[in-house]
């Protein structure tokens, strides 16, 4: 009788076990589902500094910088 | 004999624990590695840099884009030429995945459009004004930029709008 107890609280340590190790698991693949969802290539990272049409904007400022305001603002006003 | 036979059931449980890790391990790379990356939005700044590369460099429109005062219809027609640019896709689509729309403003009326160039899917760009609140990954992709260029004394103020869609290749 005492060695069939053994068994018992055995087996139930043995389905704990199981059950945190599934639900541990099911945790990681939701978090690697959420994180594959992020794999957006970005145009402005962190090591993009110059931007090509900020560039040609200064380039046409030192010929004309005439209405250089309201051209500014123009430019900010993109959606 | 007893203690055989548990130790024997304790086998067959690490069997199984160590199937089911190698089982949500290969559900983990396979659900992080089956999502596509999605360079919509890079592939459309991409074609916009390419497009202000074309119409302007130092400062100065393009000297083939205004001819005798007035902006040259045959630029507009040869636009995807004079530009080097393909909008062929791979056989797996019908359409034109690309849309490209080019808007030249006077610095007098920046709400006017003084000549515009478009090229592409027009029908894209429904997908620009659906995701003005909020962005929906399954929708085609639209950049807008805005740069200032000058011909001679005139100053311009131009506006490019390209749209990627490829959602098939980009998102699920």
């Amino acid at each position: 009788m005492p060695n069939k107890k053994g068994q018992i609280s055995d087996t139930m340590n043995w389905i704990i076990a199981t059950i945190i190790i599934v639900v541990v698991l099911m945790l990681f693949v939701y978090a690697s589902s959420v994180l594959s969802k992020t794999k957006v290539v970005s145009y402005k990272g962190p090591e993009t500094k110059v931007d090509l049409l900020e560039t040609k904007t200064s380039l046409a400022f030192l010929i004309n910088d005439d209405n250089k305001n309201k051209i500014e603002q123009w430019i900010k006003d993109e959606k | 004999m007893n203690k055989v036979g548990a130790d024997k059931m304790i086998s067959v449980y690490w069997f199984v624990i160590l199937l089911l890790v190698a089982g949500g391990i290969f559900a983990m790379v396979y659900v992080f590695y089956h999502q596509p990356y999605d360079v919509r939005e890079l592939e459309a700044n991409i074609m916009i840099n390419k497009v202000a590369d074309c119409l302007s460099s130092n400062g100065m429109l393009n000297y083939e884009l205004i001819k005798d005062a007035e902006f040259s219809k045959e630029f507009k027609t040869n636009f995807l030429k004079k530009c080097h640019f393909n909008f062929d896709v791979e056989e797996k689509w019908e359409s034109t995945q690309y849309y490209i729309e080019i808007n030249f403003y006077k610095i007098e009326d920046s709400e006017k459009s003084v000549f515009e160039i478009s090229e592409g899917n027009k029908n894209l760009i429904s997908s620009c004004e659906t995701q003005e609140d909020k962005e929906y990954d399954l929708l085609a992709k639209c950049v807008e930029k805005r740069f200032y260029s000058l011909e001679g004394d005139n100053q311009y103020l131009i506006k490019i709008l390209s749209v990627v869609r490829k959602t098939e290749k980009n998102a699920k």
